[in-house]
């Protein structure tokens, strides 16, 4: 235990001894207080959980903070050259996003243009039929629509990885497993499928073939499942797997070319931006840029922070005016106690400490309650939600939540405490002689 | 042998309404070590202003005042407090003892001032062995709501005594008692000196002023010895009989304490 002096321990014995004489008073002025260190322990909780759900959102869609993107121009080369230069790095991958169709070949698809397979009626999707090709600045042009009779088969993204993607991208696992890069490529390539593909097959009777491109056949193997935060239908698969059934030239017609790197693999992009140049792609057109999700989300909650804390400092302040209503009613009550405990020795700097000791321990047990209920209640929450909402799961009480409500009520026990501290320190003790 | 407590021509002028107020003009006291001394005057005369002055409730506006022959006429506050903790001991009219706190608690509140630190353990056994002082130890655990008025004035005695002061300040402590509790009260504030504390007594009862070893008077500002025949007149002033000459002689001699009462 820390060694108090002995005047501290007195402010203490006597603070104490104050609150248990007024139990109920001092509860009153609990009440706005417990409200306000509530909405600051609520405003910091949920911007922490928010940040951390926002995040975790943007970091599936958009990679990791920090992580280093580069687009490659839509090339016949740049395939080749990215996996050679990649082969068997593991800081760095390269995907190619090529549209694929899994099902009975010849037919059109249950989705035509990669559309979204949980909306009930697709036949009101007004995109274009066939496959549809994205270049890195988001321009989409699809293929004229061939008539063909709609049958069992789903297009989707096909996302064709050099590495482990999910280094930069955290996948979840929904079921099932996730490709394993270390093992010898398979002639049948395995691919993962992300959740909205997954309603397909769920829903339809779909063969498992897969057609990339024109014509070229594979049957994959549907290894598991993952969600990637991504609405439209998604395929996963090993590059190498892939090259087994299409050439690597095509893999740049999609345009969906991108190469993610570690902030740490500053050796592979070197070689690689070479490789590219030597390649004959101008260097202009190889733009790297980190990805910056916390900034991304930063601005997003900043405002809806800022209205609830200014809220949270509302309602504070109107716990400080309890704390100081009932602490100047007190004092105004205490008036003979007060001059006594000087008459007996107390000096005035230790009578105002006293006081204040009342009001910080009001405070200190207010945040306390306040936090420890916001903690349960967190608790309860997620223990609920959390079949709803999975970032919910294992989340546990954020600290800085716990530390701001403290804060927060010692300042309020301060505030509240320091005028009716200066009042009793100021009683005349010759007052006593006259009660 | 240096007296407890010296005061030499020491004045208080407190702001009044319109203009200051002189409510000592110049009053010259010493108390030795086991003295007691009586201190009576007319209402308003000034005794709880002398006795907040020697207690260092507050600070004279002229005049000296030595303690141990030490000059304290001026002292920093935080000096004060300590002196007031170690030095002296009071007893009020009203016995303000702390309603939330048991009898050995309110007692044990003057150990719990800052003025050096007792555990808890030790704290009790002082506030106990003040309480068996004034032989109420078996009431240690009762809260004063539940205590008679002489109780409670008891105990704050064993408040005032449980610190060993050299000086007890006693305001009036009988003022609020009857007769008999009050003789009782007087008895064990006057037992204190026998331990070589000094003890002054502000009172209206004559028959409690003549138990002190001095009685003094507060009149004009300043104080003078009140001899037996003035303690007879005031006594029977006080209470609003006949202020006879044959009777002064009577009283003088204790004899006829109570039969004054008309
Ligand atoms: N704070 C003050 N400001 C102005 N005048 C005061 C103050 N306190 C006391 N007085 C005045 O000082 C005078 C002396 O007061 P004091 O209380 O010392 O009298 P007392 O002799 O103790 O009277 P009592 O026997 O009624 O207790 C009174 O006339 C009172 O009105
Ligand atoms: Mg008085």
């Amino acid at each position: 235990m820390i060694r108090l002096s002995g005047r501290a321990r007195s402010a203490l014995i006597i603070g104490v001894q104050g609150i248990r004489a007024r139990k109920l008073r001092t509860l009153l002025s609990m009440m706005s207080l417990f409200l306000g260190v509530l909405a600051v322990v609520a405003v910091q909780a949920g911007a922490e959980i928010g940040q951390r759900a926002l995040l975790s959102d943007v970091e599936l869609v958009q990679g990791k903070d920090g992580t280093l993107r580069m687009y490659l121009p839509p090339d016949p080369h740049t395939a080749s050259v990215a996996i050679d230069a990649l082969k068997g790095r593991g800081d760095a991958v390269a995907s190619f996003t090529t549209s694929a169709t899994i099902g009975e070949p010849g037919v059109t698809p249950i989705n035509p243009g990669g559309a979204p397979l949980d909306r009930d009626n697709n036949e009101g999707y007004a995109g274009p039929a066939g496959p549809v090709f994205c270049d890195s600045r988001g321009y989409c042009f699809g293929q004229p629509a061939v008539n063909q009779p709609k049958g069992a088969a789903i297009q989707l993204s096909l996302v064709a990885m050099t590495g482990d993607i999910r280094q930069f991208q955290p996948f979840r696992p929904v079921s099932g497993q996730w490709l394993d890069f270390a093992s010898a490529p398979s002639l049948g390539p395995r691919i993962v499928l992300n959740k909205a593909a997954a309603i397909g097959f769920a829903r339809y009777r779909i063969p498992a073939q897969l057609s990339v491109g024109s014509g070229v056949d594979a049957t994959p193997r549907i290894v598991g499942v993952v969600d990637d935060g991504n609405d439209q239908p998604t395929a996963y698969v090993r590059t190498d797997e892939l090259l087994n059934w299409m050439p690597v030239d095509s893999m740049s017609n999609g345009g969906g070319l991108q190469v993610m790197l570690s902030p740490a693999a500053t050796g592979e992009l070197q070689v690689l931006r070479t490789r590219l140049i030597a390649a004959g792609i101008p260097a202009g057109q190889l733009q790297v840029e980190p990805i910056d999700a916390k900034k991304h989300i930063a601005t997003e909650l900043t405002l809806v922070r800022r209205v609830f804390l200014g809220l949270a400092a509302l309602v504070l302040l109107i716990g400080v005016g309890g704390i100081l209503n009932v602490g100047l009613a007190t004092v105004g009550e205490r008036v003979e106690e007060f001059a006594l405990r000087r008459a007996v020795g107390t000096s005035r700097l230790l009578l105002a400490a006293i006081v204040l000791a009342e009001t910080l321990l009001t405070g200190l047990f207010t945040a306390a309650a306040a936090v420890g209920t916001g903690a349960l209640v967190l608790k309860a929450a997620s223990t609920v939600l959390a079949g709803r909402e999975p970032f919910l799961q294992d989340i546990g009480f954020p600290w800085q939540a716990g530390a701001a409500g403290v804060i927060a009520g010692l300042i309020a026990g301060l505030l509240g405490g320091l005028i009716p501290a200066i009042r009793a320190a100021r009683i005349p003790i010759a007052s006593i002689m006259r009660a | 042998m240096t007296p407890l407590i010296e005061l030499a021509g020491v004045t208080k002028v407190l702001k009044g309404q319109q203009q200051p107020r002189t409510i000592l003009s110049g009053v010259d006291l010493t108390v030795h070590s086991g003295e007691s001394v009586a201190v009576v005057g007319r209402s308003g005369s000034g005794k709880s202003t002398l006795l907040s002055l020697v207690g260092l409730f507050d600070r004279p506006t002229g005049g000296q005042y030595l303690l141990h022959g030490r000059d304290i006429t001026r002292l920093s506050e935080r000096r004060a407090a300590a002196l007031r903790s170690a030095e002296f001991g009071f007893v009020f009219q009203r016995f303000f003892l702390l309603k939330h706190l048991t009898a050995v608690q309110n007692v044990a509140m003057a150990l719990v001032n800052g003025q050096g630190w007792l555990p808890r353990r030790k704290r009790k056994a002082r506030a106990i062995a003040a309480l068996d002082r004034v032989g109420i130890a078996h009431l240690a655990k009762h809260k004063p709501p539940r205590l008679s008025g002489g109780e409670q004035q008891r105990v704050a005695i064993a408040r005032a005594l449980v610190r060993e002061p050299r000086l007890v300040l006693a305001d009036e402590p009988t003022g609020a008692l009857d007769t008999e509790t009050g003789n009782l009260v007087i008895d064990v504030l006057h037992s204190a000196t026998e331990r070589g504390c000094g003890l002054i007594l502000v009172t209206h009862d004559w028959d409690h002023a003549r138990r002190m070893g001095r009685v003094l008077r507060l009149q004009d500002g300043t104080l003078a010895d009140a001899g037996p025949e003035e303690v007879v007149r005031e006594r029977a002033a006080s209470v609003g009989g006949p202020d006879i000459g044959g009777l002064a002689a009577g009283a003088a001699g204790g004899m006829l304490g109570g039969m004054v009462v008309a």
